[in-house]
């Protein structure tokens, strides 16, 4: 499918004063039938992969299972341990900057964005950032953009920075909450070779990565980070999901059901919303919500800014 | 009142600098040749002063141009005639160091090094370490989204940030945390050069410091060989902590300076660094030797100990004074390239040094794509500046056209303000100018820099052109 057609597609709502929604697989968000759909799922495949130069270029409607199988054929790996809902595409993931277990010690789905192409609000093809891990010319608008929800343009292409897969082992400690929260931050000050560090149902259990020294803690399947990553509990009656992301070491939250990242990331389920700052909800079918711009504090009124920057004509919605 | 009589007047006298010999050290920052007076230069000590420089700038439109402590290479903080030096070297406290979480907090005006040598007594360090480590600020750091020889491991200063304070021109402080939903403003301002806000406080991350670090030095008689070399050491699954390759040129100057033992006769010096858990280490060690003897290196020596190893290191960390030895004057680019192109960028660059005939020193952060040319020429030689920029604007292009971008770490700056026209589409660049505009609608922080004006590009008539439409057509051509 032709860039061009999703330009023709944005001008044509522009000049109905209609709006759109951008979607991939729905995985993590489903169309909401008052809107047109920029239905993305078709833009796949892989437009550029040098493994030497450790960068990989993608459309966004690629999946991310699809990416990762291409990148293991050539011992490489997405680093940041990205969640895949079923089906969820590499756009999709871009847009609600979501990052698992790795995101400590390698960094989150923002620091592997080197550049972007999208078209704007009002059909312009843009190109921001490259395919250089190093660039600081102009604004950083390749990584602005990530957790935006495509209500500031539609995202086609990514480059991402990629790393060597290494072999991967998992370790258990049985422990409780609190003393566990504590031990992880130690131990991610020390010089082992971690690539998660999470808490669940009793246990802390450590990645371990490459050649490292023995361990005297229980070994584990590596497929306990599946489990915990995306991590979808049975919810009954009232009870929400929360994400949770706070300062590694904040003591225990009433109601957790898992911690990851070294303590900075914990799922609650609550009736309520848990009092701390950055709290999102995680709906089962709507895991990550529009932004609000409707409050009038100056951040918001900056973000507000941004969208006009972007789409002035409130195309995407 | 005029805006300098009104800093005297509500600021502290002995932080406000207006006689033209204390000014002078404010002229310029490390970009030297480019040169100019302010109307004052402020030097507050807290934020409160930081708000009321702003407010007193702002009531007479007088432009602000932030600084930390002048080392930037692209005239990010060069003065404007008519604006007010905001310098923040004052504003230099360790705020917080939690070992356990791992995070220092920092005033924007501590020196890059010192947060390691802070944190040192708990086994962490500050990863990003940009050469000028010893002087330069970690606000500026934030500013230029400063990198260091270790960033293809460890992450530019964007990767090690957590949060910052800012002060906007209208006053307001904003937290901008890593944590935050929606759009990533602190990656925007990240590299954002001065012209957004006033960064007052940083949250970075500490790392644990690595058990072991091994340097392995290879000498290569061809070019192209150290390139390939390159290329399979990234191949073979490893992520070295530092990848540095010199040019002959590079190795004779900086051996000369600092006498560690290089390889005078090798076309091509490569420097591997693998750190991490001992055992890790030894395996790495012999990954990247064989890779190195695969690959044509005639010479390989690994350090002894960590004495052996900074010795080593100081080479090239020393590469630039030591090529500034043999030149009056150098000029340092700062483009990056993917490194498959990186034979055919220098073989370019050496046939562009016998036509500009100024001589051409490499060093290239080969991990990265990070290549830093240093051309050598003679300010006092009329026409001899003028000839440089237009070698280096020329390299510069060369690095677009290969798929790389004008400036990996050193910032736009004034500098490279005439290259942005190349990288950048008109649309692009209009949009770089209505996110300024979103943070400072009357354009009074650092203005200028970083982003060209519509019309200066259209002037040098090296626009870059989009599907053949010529840009601007509504512009007038001279």
């Amino acid at each position: 499918m032709p860039l061009t057609h999703f330009q023709e597609q944005i001008k044509q709502a522009l000049h109905e004063k209609r709006r759109l929604q951008i979607i991939g697989n729905q995985s993590k968000v489903a169309l909401n039938h008052e809107h047109q759909a920029l239905d993305m799922s078709g833009y796949a495949g892989i437009t550029g992969y040098d493994p030497a130069e450790l960068v990989v270029t993608v459309k966004a409607g690629t999946k991310i299972s699809d990416l990762k199988q291409e990148l293991s054929e050539h011992n490489q790996m997405l680093a940041f341990d990205t969640p895949d809902y079923g089906d969820s595409t590499i756009g999709g993931n871009y847009a609600c900057g979501l990052s698992g277990p790795s995101q400590p010690f390698f960094g989150a789905l923002r620091d592997f964005v080197l550049g972007i192409k999208m078209i704007d609000g009002q059909g312009q093809q843009l190109t921001f950032g490259g395919q250089m891990i190093k660039n600081v010319a102009g604004y950083d608008v390749a990584r602005l953009l990530v957790g935006s929800k495509g209500l500031f343009g539609l995202v086609t292409e990514i480059s991402l920075k990629v790393l060597p897969l290494m072999e991967e082992k998992t370790y258990s400690i049985e422990m409780g909450q609190a003393d566990a929260i504590i031990k992880m931050n130690e131990m991610a000050g020390t010089a082992l070779p971690i690539s998660g560090c999470a808490y669940y149902q009793g246990k802390l259990y450590y990645r371990l990565i490459g050649v490292h020294p023995p361990q005297s803690a229980m070994p584990e399947d590596n497929y306990i980070w599946h489990k915990m990553n995306p991590f979808r509990p049975e919810i009954s009656g009232k009870q929400k999901l929360w994400r949770v992301s706070v300062d590694s070491m904040h003591p225990p939250i009433h109601n957790t059901l898992l911690i990851d990242q070294v303590g900075a990331r914990r799922w609650v389920v609550s009736e309520n919303k848990p009092d701390v700052s950055h709290v999102d909800l995680w709906n089962l079918h709507e895991k990550t919500r529009r932004p609000s711009f409707d409050s009038h504090t100056k951040i918001t009124d900056i973000k507000r800014g941004l969208k006009s920057v972007f789409d002035p004509y409130e195309i995407f919605y | 009142m005029n805006v300098v009589q009104e800093l005297l007047h509500r600021l502290p006298r002995d932080q406000v600098i207006v006689d033209d010999e204390q000014k002078a050290p404010f002229e310029c920052d490390g970009l030297s040749a480019y040169r100019e007076k302010p109307l004052a230069v402020v030097l507050p000590a807290n934020i409160e002063q930081v708000k009321q420089t702003l407010a007193i700038c702002r009531k007479h439109s007088t432009p602000i141009i932030t600084r930390g402590s002048g080392t930037g290479l692209s005239g990010g903080s060069l003065p404007l005639k008519n604006g007010v030096v905001l310098g923040l070297s004052k504003m230099s406290r360790i705020l917080e160091i939690d070992p356990l979480a791992r995070t220092a907090v920092v005033e924007p005006g501590v020196r890059n090094i010192t947060i390691s040598q802070e944190a040192t007594p708990y086994n962490l360090y500050y990863a990003p370490d940009p050469s000028s480590q010893v002087a330069c600020s970690i606000g500026g750091n934030v500013a230029e989204n400063s990198g260091g020889v270790h960033c293809l491991k460890y992450g530019l200063t964007v990767h090690n940030v957590l949060a910052i304070k800012v002060i906007t021109i209208d006053g307001e402080e904003l937290v901008l945390d890593y944590r935050d939903d929606g759009v990533d403003l602190l990656a925007l301002l990240n590299g954002s050069e001065g012209l957004l806000g006033v960064i007052v406080e940083i949250k970075v991350k500490l790392l644990p410091k690595p058990d072991a670090s091994q340097l392995i030095m290879a000498a290569f008689e061809k070019v192209s060989d150290c390139a390939n070399a390159v290329t399979n050491i990234l191949k073979s699954g490893i992520i070295p902590a530092g990848l540095e390759m010199m040019d002959k040129f590079s190795i004779e100057a900086a051996e000369a300076f600092a006498h560690v033992g290089y390889p005078l006769e090798a076309a091509a010096l490569l420097l591997c660094e693998v750190d991490g858990n001992q055992y890790q280490v030894e395996a790495d060690t012999e990954t990247v030797s064989r890779v190195l003897k695969e690959n044509g290196a005639y010479m390989l020596k690994l350090s002894r100990n960590d004495e052996e190893r900074i010795a080593l290191w100081q080479g090239r960390k020393n590469a630039f004074p030591a090529v500034g030895r043999l030149s009056p004057d150098y000029y340092c680019m700062d483009g990056t390239i993917p490194r498959n192109q990186l034979a055919h960028v220098l073989d370019e660059i050496e046939r562009m040094s016998k036509y500009y005939e100024l001589k051409v020193a490499n060093v290239f952060h080969a991990g990265d794509g990070n290549l830093h040319p240093l051309i050598l020429y003679d300010a006092q030689i009329p026409g001899e500046l003028k000839k440089t920029e237009l070698f280096g604007a020329e390299i510069l292009k060369l690095c677009i056209d290969v798929g790389g971008t004008i400036t990996g770490e050193h910032g736009v700056g004034v500098e490279k303000l005439d290259s942005m026209c190349q990288q950048f589409s008109a649309p692009e660049i209009e949009i770089f100018h209505k996110i300024k505009r979103v943070f400072d609608p009357e354009n009074l922080l650092n203005p200028g820099k970083a982003v060209p004006t519509l019309h200066r590009c259209a002037e040098l008539g090296h626009m870059h052109v989009h599907n053949g439409q010529l840009p601007f057509a509504h512009l007038e051509r001279f």
